[in-house]
């Protein structure tokens, strides 16, 4: 089985990772303690499937016991123990690693330590839902024999990252750079071998290489089409079918409060809530999307991507495009500012052109500045911007990456969006106990959010995989594309001579 | 000649400095910060702020850069930002490609040039010279991104004649023969090698021909004749030798390109090679990377130019390496 890859992992040591394409690999070759349901539930442990623990238990509110499954064994033969869990959850949160998890694990987990060889406790600070998602979502279990010695500052360099040993159920193979990845079923594997013998992922560069590779046949899977150009040549390839999927990504204009380039001054423009009020009505949005993505992509009522499909159900709606509104609002002002759109991105440039467009028609002067990502990276960190035009890629849950990335002090927040009462609503929401309440508070917060828009949420998108048609039993977990790829199966008879190399 | 030898070796070694040097500061000061992984997924400012300090970018500039050139005086090049391993491997790993692409491109452009520029030169102003003086004309003026896709989309997608992209058949390559393996290089080489050498060979042609058409003014060719030499033999034994030496110089400018690689070519045909390095490490403000890269590129622009000197006394004896 072939993957095209759009890119190059840096690293398979997933405590120092976070990029798609390293997620795409390391799935296969490590394991979490439980596996996150089909459904995407991240609220109690409801839906959730054993994975290196066979069952767990609350001792008491704040204690989360995990058994492992003592058929679980590390690919160089010793069994996976609680120890390995402990100083794996040692490991994401110490700073020396610099895992990107670390904060949400030290924030709500107090300490992870082993009972005996086989059993594993967490003790967590405080109670909320997504306690159970927490201990299990965040962290791939790493064998503690191979990294104990491993100096942490060096984890990012570190060797094991380009030949992993986990206890999944891939063992890697080999890793030529610039080219491919392989990886072979592992026939011990304790939840049963693998029905993909191996596993190779050939590095086309780019999401056009890739599609290239796959309508060419030189390879499978392509995980993300993308463009309604891709998925309409994908469509007609009888050799491929496609799978939807709900998007895990939302692109947004993010407006900056404060002062391009000085945070103790207001923005002359965008700090008023009135002016961001008129450039969301001014935005037709509905009509962009089908511009661009032909249907392939809706209009978030929130900053919210597609799989958080629960959070579609609500009766939120986006605010409807209306400019006579807006040029109410505007009170014949001259607005100009400028917006930065990254240049890798035709999409988004193309984005912000209908954008500017729409805006030159009610007199708002856009100046589009095409850039690219890591001066994008750095126009937001040092605050010298005054919009910007971006996609984020979100967890399976809103409750960390919208106070992440709107809320006052977030790490991200780089636009200086402050807004107490959609703060209190996200605090309510992320503490809420069922799924019925949060789903009443994130309402109400984004409901918040669109009185005093930091942005313009301008489109979440559709996934779309295409996969030769021989491989059966496909299905795309939306929070990690290729997680299930080991129930995924090619029947004897439509085995190719790629599918039989090797053997 | 020493003299000349030890100025040519000294003006080399400014020349790598002055350009490591140069990039050293561009690339520092260029907007832009390293560390940011593939997808929209920013990675948390204390973690970027580790990295920063874990290789040093929080020192001062001028710190930075003597600690550079120590470094590189210890023959060592740093580690790469984006491949999280040594800068000196990602290169290695590199540069057998971007060679296996560069010469069977070269020597493309150069058999096909030289014999296509011959042959118009041997019929000059007839119809087949006009004729093929508009089709190097046309591949000349060629984007190779455009020839490349467009070959591309004939030869790999429609035909399936050859694979669209990368250096071998991942999948099959481990269980194929030895002449298996090289046939499947064989087979990935064709199409970027076609398309580097193709777009060549259109401009040393009208280089060659030009050369040619302008040796055989010379008085020594009509000397020949008189003698009765046959035609080919003045063309071949006199006027060629001497329209070679421009052509040469030509190959000279051309040398750096065998390491430098093509960047579009190599991104059209994910082919792994240094000049997708190098621009994939210039997007990721790789710094180290870059930096080994300019230094690889400026080393091989005055190594050919060394080379083209040294052939071009080889061909001509009026011509001295004297300082």
């Amino acid at each position: 089985m072939v993957f095209a890859a759009t890119g190059e992992p840096t690293t398979l040591l997933p405590a120092v990772t976070t990029a798609a394409i390293e997620r795409d690999v390391f799935d296969q070759i490590f394991l979490k303690l439980a596996e996150i349901g089909r459904d995407g539930g991240t609220f109690g442990d409801s839906g959730f499937t054993p994975e290196l623990a066979r069952s767990w238990e609350w001792t008491d509110p704040l204690t989360l016991t995990f058994h492992l499954d003592p058929r679980a064994r590390w690919q160089d033969g010793p069994p996976v123990t609680a120890a390995d869990v402990a100083f794996t959850f040692d490991a994401y949160t110490d700073s020396a690693v610099g895992s990107d998890d670390r904060t949400t694990l030290i924030e709500h987990i107090a300490s992870v330590t082993a009972s005996d060889s086989l059993t594993v406790v967490f003790k967590f600070r405080d109670r909320y839902p997504e306690m159970f998602y927490d201990a299990t979502y965040h962290m791939r279990i790493l064998p503690a024999h191979l990294l104990r010695d491993v100096p942490r500052a060096t984890w990012q360099t570190a060797a094991f990252g380009r030949a992993p040993v986990g206890a999944g159920p891939y063992r890697f193979v080999s890793w030529t750079p610039g080219q491919s990845i392989e990886l072979a079923a592992d026939s011990t594997y304790f939840l049963g071998r693998p029905h993909l013998r191996r596993l190779i992922w050939r590095v086309a560069g780019n999401l056009n290489n890739a599609v290239t590779m796959v309508l060419a046949g030189e390879a499978d899977a392509v995980e993300v089409l993308v463009t309604p150009a891709n998925i309409a040549k994908a469509k007609a390839d009888t050799a491929l079918a496609i799978y939807p999927y709900a998007g895990s990504t939302y692109t947004f204009v993010r407006f900056n409060l404060r002062a391009n380039g000085d945070r103790s001054k207001p923005h002359p423009v965008l700090a008023d809530p009135q002016t961001r009020r008129a450039l969301v009505l001014a935005a037709d949005r509905p009509q962009m999307v089908q511009a661009v993505f032909g249907g392939y992509a809706k209009v978030p009522p929130g900053p919210m991507p597609q799989v958080w499909s629960w959070l579609w159900k609500t009766k939120l709606t986006p605010t409807p495009p209306d400019s006579t509104a807006a040029a109410r609002l505007i009170h014949g002002r001259h607005l100009s500012f400028h917006l930065a759109v990254p240049s890798t991105s035709p999409t988004r440039v193309q984005y912000a052109q209908l954008l500017q467009e729409q805006y030159r028609r009610l007199g708002i002067e856009l100046v589009i500045d095409q850039v690219d990502n890591p001066t994008l990276q750095q126009l937001l960190e040092s605050g010298k911007f005054d919009a910007t035009l971006e996609s984020f890629v979100t967890d399976p849950t809103p409750s960390s990456s919208v106070p992440a990335l709107w809320g006052r002090g977030g790490p991200t927040n780089y636009g200086q969006y402050s807004n107490e009462k959609f703060d209190a609503l996200v605090r309510t929401a992320s503490s809420s106990a069922t799924q019925e309440a949060a789903q009443t508070a994130w309402e109400a917060a984004f409901a918040a959010l669109a009185q005093d828009p930091p942005g313009i949420m301008l489109y979440a998108l559709d996934n779309f995989a295409a996969v030769n048609r021989r491989v059966t039993d496909v299905h795309i977990q939306p929070d990690s594309w290729w997680g299930l790829v080991r129930t995924w199966r090619i029947p004897p008879n439509q085995l190719t001579e790629r599918d039989r190399a090797g053997r | 000649m020493r003299a000349w030898l030890l100025r040519r070796v000294a003006a080399g070694i400014a020349i790598v400095f002055a350009a490591v040097s140069l990039t050293f500061v561009a690339i520092h000061l260029a907007p832009g910060q390293p560390f940011l992984p593939p997808d929209e997924r920013p990675m948390a400012p204390e973690v970027v702020a580790r990295l920063r300090r874990n290789y040093g970018l929080d020192r001062p500039l001028p710190e930075q850069y003597l600690r550079y050139f120590v470094q590189l005086a210890r023959g060592e090049l740093g580690e790469s930002f984006s491949q999280r391993r040594p800068v000196a491997q990602a290169i290695a790993d590199a540069v057998p490609n971007t060679l296996l692409l560069t010469t069977t491109a070269l020597a493309i452009d150069f058999t096909l040039g030289i014999l296509i520029g011959l042959f118009q030169a041997a019929r000059a102003r007839r119809r087949s010279d006009v004729a093929l003086a508009n089709v190097t004309l046309f591949f000349y003026s060629l984007p190779t991104f455009w020839l490349a896709l467009v070959l591309q989309l004939v030869f790999a997608l429609w035909l399936g004649w050859f694979p669209t992209g990368g250096v071998t058949e991942s999948a099959l390559y481990g269980s194929l023969p030895l002449l298996g393996r090289l046939a499947d290089r064989l087979r990935h080489l064709v199409l970027p090698a076609l398309t580097l050498g193709l777009v060549g060979a259109g401009g040393t042609a009208r280089f060659q021909r030009a050369a040619l058409l302008e040796a055989l003014g010379h008085e020594y060719v009509r000397t020949a004749r008189a003698k009765g030499l046959a035609e080919r033999a003045v063309l071949v034994r006199h006027a060629w030798r001497d329209a070679l030496l421009p052509v040469i110089s030509l190959a000279g400018v051309a040398l750096p390109f065998l390491l430098t690689g093509a960047v579009l070519i190599e991104t059209v045909f994910s082919w792994p090679g240094l000049g997708k390095l190098a621009a994939d490490a210039i997007s990721a403000r790789d710094y180290p990377l870059v930096l080994a890269t300019t230094l690889l590129a400026t080393c091989a622009v005055v190594a050919g130019s060394f080379i083209a000197d040294v052939l071009t006394a080889v061909a001509d004896p009026r011509v001295r390496l004297t300082a």
